[in-house]
């Protein structure tokens, strides 16, 4: 049995709008819960994939996981240590295995430094090594992400969009990283180089052992690469089950809408009350409108179609995850 | 049978970088043509030159030294018009060792002629909607206020009041609810996607012969993708507008065509009808499709959890375009017997069955 | 929508030629410019320093008054003692070099620590140094010298210390900006996220790969201001007093004889301001386009 790398518990990341000296006489802050209860688990060798909307905070997660953000309330728990309240000094040493991959391909590269010297750098902050080791690790990070050793004097400019990623994921593997968060990493590539991406961090997850949370708004990728997945609506997990039973056997009405949207994907196991609602969905998505009970219910086909019951709306009944079998957790009131 | 209504020979539109000392060649040689009530399907990477192909046929390559060649054929009421007429009488090249150094352009002359041409054309029969629909929108008018202008510009109806059920009619149209009270929203009081539809709305409200579609679906969550894609069937299907739908998802170009044209470095390397490409069963096709086909990943792929099948090596750089065919050095297609060929002469487009043109080497023995 | 110009600029971007290959025309006669007035100005500084000048700038030759430009060894002519032009426009350099020196590292370390602590701490920080910045910038500049005067007495140094705490502000608000864009970019999360000490993000990446041109350009803008400053003080009897020369006084002191048809007392240190004014912003202004690529299209 792998062990647990990662263990996220009731994790709240609630953000405030910008303090004035006007909002000190106002009775309320204006606070949006871009996160809102969220817990999950991360084996070793596995990778989990967080599926959403733009909006759902799934973003936010990663960030707060790697402390980038500050959580107002939960547990985050790397190797058993609690990152929410660990010292700055020693979070610094514990990002030498947990890492994240940004979604912008700049990120992690300094236009006004070479590749080597930036790869360098890397290496350098968590390990006290002489030039020449150095070097060589440099060659085994070039081999691994399958870079030709001719880019290591370019400029970051002078990449192409998948050069640039190899080179952000070396960056991720050259302090030794064990739990690597990937935050939209294709996004911002063309379809032929996403693929090649999409393989390379299969196969260093093979190699290397790594541990991946792969945030992604594509489901199809989502579901080739991950092992698990969490399908989050309004900053909450509303499913979270094995990749391939969320694909094809969804039990979220919301997770269903997600999947049977891909464009051109027959629903084939659609159940007869969401084929025949699907009229709901163009509503708007966003934290601002108030709700009670159920977040998904104002979109909702299987509320609609129930005619409207009342358990869903009562905010004393926010429905929770709940296991629906095989480590299948589902929080809905009315399971597909 | 009838002349197309749009037919794109050969064009050309580049940029000349001062600082690289040299061209981009974002478009290619692009040869394209729609024919009255037909979905065309543009698909290509970035930098492939899909956009800036829509972008010459508007008439919006203007600002800087882009340079536009070829012929844009274009049937308005019964009579061809080439959209490119005398605009090349602006721009000036010296070169010098056959390279050009430096690019001199008239572009007030050249805006002026531009509009002269497309004035009555752009937004009346050519009707455009852009990827990021917020953007293209005017921020500090109604949503109303900018369809009903739209339509009292480009259409027989010009009494206001009357502009407006029509407008209220097209929103309802895009299936917007309550559109009359949708009329006073400002943008950005709409979602993403309700800001589509209200695009796709002032777009067909001038009833345009020719609606280009430029990334209608990037940029929108996946559930409304689909709702939008949906709407844009159950439209075609209504009024049957020529469509130029130009997309880098090939689901929604499979969805939505009739005939499909694949875009790589500039140039079109494979088109013809849209049932035949886009089929991965369809055996005869340009190595480029079949790869961009197989990349994204298949339920077969996710099933077994298998690896893609990526296109190795990089986009192609347009401004150093090779003299072979482009895709030449990503090809896992050559043959010993054609790969002289490939490598040192550009294969041209050619028909290999009814209908359907393809650039590679392979097909023409 | 990818328009042209957007096209455009990741070229431009995105080349490999020195930046001074892909410059526009316009720049670089901008910056060849600037970099020869401030290289006469550094020039004469140094001559006026170890006093290697064609005259003794204070030496009255009463014979000699008003002597017209081009008269025997004055090439500028003299004033109405008989002092030399010439010596005493390149000793007048003395009056503002130094202090303006002194008034850019007063905005530059000001404001970037401000600028540092606005943009990468935020929260408070940044609300508090807003207000303050604010604050210093609704101040009249002139009114807060002539207080400084009054208060003290009217020393150039001073004077110059006021202009280089009035101008941290912009100093600040700039330094911020590029923070706030890097982090937009990510790219403050990705170091941090790699484990590197703050120091190193804010020294290394932060302020020496991506704020140096800032600097650069900055000090040239705020040597220009000095010269101004200093200039227009002088002329009102405020900064450099007689028998020291600045170009200020010297204008004041010349325009007495302008009507008399005696032109050149008063002209030629009021065309060294123009030009060495002109010399810095333009380098200024040129640096800003070839470094940050602001030019709008």
């Amino acid at each position: 049995m792998a062990k647990t790398i990662l263990e996220v518990v009731d994790l709240k990341k609630h953000f405030t709008a910008r303090k004035t000296l006007l909002s000190a006489f106002k009775e309320q802050e204006r606070s949006i819960p871009a996160v809102d209860g969220v817990s999950f688990y991360l084996k070793e060798n596995e990778t989990v994939g967080l599926v959403g909307e733009s909006g759902c905070g799934k973003t936010t997660i990663g960030r707060t996981i790697l402390r980038l953000e500050k959580p107002t309330a939960g547990k985050i728990l790397f190797d058993g240590k609690d990152v929410t309240a660990m010292p700055s000094e020693e979070l610094r040493k514990l990002r030498s295995e947990m890492q994240m991959i940004f979604q912008d391909l700049d990120a992690a590269l300094n236009p006004k430094m070479r590749i080597r010297d930036i790869l360098r750098e890397a290496i350098k902050v968590h390990h006290d090594i002489t030039d020449e080791e150095i070097d060589g690790r440099i060659g085994e990070l070039l081999e691994q992400v399958n870079l030709k050793r001719s880019k290591l004097s370019n400029f970051p400019h002078e990449l192409s969009g998948g050069e640039k990623r190899r080179v952000g994921i070396a960056r991720v593997l050259s302090v030794g990283a064990r739990f690597i968060i990937a935050d939209e990493p294709t996004s911002a590539l063309d379809v032929s180089i996403q693929a090649q991406v999409v393989n390379l961090l299969r196969d260093l997850q093979k190699h290397l052992g790594l541990s991946y949370l792969f945030i992604s708004h594509d489901l199809r990728v989502v579901e080739l690469i991950s092992h698990k997945v969490a399908v989050m609506y309004l900053g909450k997990v509303v499913e979270m089950g094995l990749a391939g039973r969320i694909a094809t056997a969804p039990r979220h009405p919301y997770t269903h809408i997600l999947w049977s949207s891909l464009v051109g994907k027959q629903s084939k196991e659609a159940s007869s009350a969401v084929r025949n609602v699907q009229s709901g969905i163009w509503g708007v998505f966003d934290f601002e409108r108030a709700y009670a009970g159920c977040r998904f219910a104002p979109r909702c086909p299987v509320y609609e179609s129930k005619e409207y019951p009342r358990v869903c709306t009562d905010p004393a009944s926010e429905p929770q995850l709940r296991d629906v079998g095989d480590g299948h957790q589902v929080a809905c009131h009315f399971p597909l | 049978m009838d002349a197309p209504l749009l037919k794109i020979e050969n064009l050309r539109t580049y940029f000349y970088s001062q600082s690289k000392q040299a061209f981009i060649r974002s478009v290619d040689g692009v040869n394209l043509e729609i024919a009255r009530g037909e979905t065309l399907g543009v698909v290509g990477e970035s930098g492939s030159g899909k956009s800036i192909t829509a972008l010459s046929t508007m008439g919006l390559i203007s600002a800087g030294p882009g340079v536009i060649s070829g012929t844009i054929a274009f049937q308005t009421n019964g009579v061809q018009k080439n959209l490119l007429q005398g605009l090349e009488n602006y721009v000036k090249l010296t070169e010098q060792d056959g390279k050009v150094m430096h690019v001199s352009k008239n572009v007030v002359g050249w805006e002026k002629h531009s509009d002269r041409i497309m004035h009555k054309i752009r937004g009346k029969e050519i009707a455009m909607i852009f990827q990021n629909p917020k953007a293209s929108m005017n921020p500090f008018t109604t949503v109303g206020k900018q369809i009903t202008e739209a339509i009292r510009l480009h259409t027989k109806t010009k009494d206001p009041l009357e502009a407006e059920d029509r407008a209220a009619y097209w929103l309802k149209q895009v299936k917007i609810d309550s559109p009359r009270l949708r009329l006073t929203n400002y943008p950005y009081g709409l979602s993403g996607g309700m800001c589509q539809r209200a695009m796709i709305a002032m777009a067909l409200a001038c009833e345009p012969s020719l609606l280009i579609a430029d990334e209608p679906t990037t940029g929108l969550d996946a559930t409304i993708q689909s709702k939008i894609v949906d709407l844009l069937v159950e439209l075609k299907g209504e009024l049957g507008t020529t469509t130029m739908l130009i997309s880098h998802d090939i689901s929604v170009i499979s969805r939505l065509s009739d005939s499909v044209a694949v875009m790589y470095g500039g140039t079109v390397v494979e088109c013809g009808p849209a049932r035949d490409i886009l089929a991965t069963a369809f055996e005869s096709k340009h190595p480029y499709t079949t790869a961009l086909l197989t990349s994204i990943p298949s339920e077969q792929n996710i099933k077994e959890k298998g690896y893609l099948q990526a296109i190795e090596g990089d986009v192609l750089d347009t401004i150093n375009i090779p003299l072979g065919c482009r895709f030449y050095s990503r090809c896992n297609r050559v043959t010993d017997a054609i790969r002289k060929k490939c490598e040192s002469h550009e294969p041209d487009l050619r028909e290999i069955s009814p209908g359907h043109r393809v650039r590679c080497w392979l097909y023409f023995e | 929508m990818k328009s042209y110009s957007q096209i455009s600029g990741e070229i431009g971007e995105f080349s490999n030629l020195p930046f001074w290959k892909k410059a526009d025309t316009v720049d670089l006669v901008y910056v060849s410019y600037g970099l020869l007035i401030v290289s006469l100005v550094i020039l004469s500084y140094v001559l006026g320093m170890f006093n290697l000048m064609p005259h003794d700038p204070q030496a009255l030759n009463l014979d000699l008054m008003m002597a017209s430009p081009g008269t025997s060894g004055h090439l500028l002519g003299t004033d109405f003692l008989g002092r030399d032009m010439l010596s005493r426009l390149i000793l007048g350099i003395q009056a503002y070099f130094l202090p303006g020196l002194l008034a850019i590292a007063i905005s530059l370390s000001f404001g970037t620590v401000l600028g540092v602590l606005a943009g990468y701490r935020g929260g408070r920080f940044d609300t508090g140094i807003t207000y303050f910045t604010n604050l210093v910038d609704s101040f009249p500049r002139l009114v807060l010298i002539l207080l400084v005067i009054a208060a003290f007495k009217p020393d150039i140094y001073y004077i110059m210390i006021v202009v280089g705490l009035t101008n941290v502000p912009v100093v600040a608000s700039l330094i911020k900006g590029k923070i706030h864009f890097l982090r937009q970019k990510n790219f403050i999360e990705a170091a941090v996220s790699l484990g590197l000490p703050t120091r190193t993000i804010i020294l290394k990446h932060i302020l020496w790969h991506n704020c140096r041109s800032l600097f650069i350009i900055q000090a040239t803008l705020g040597m220009g201001e000095a010269i101004l400053i200093e200039t227009s003080l002088s002329y009102l009897g405020f900064g450099v007093q007689e028998p020291m020369p600045s170009w200020g006084n010297m204008v004041q002191s010349g325009a007495n004889y302008f009507m008399q048809g005696k032109f050149w007392p008063s002209t030629a240190p009021a065309l060294a301001i123009l030009f060495t004014i002109l010399g810095f912003h333009l380098l200024g202004d040129g640096l800003n386009n070839m470094l940050e690529g602001k030019r709008g299209r």
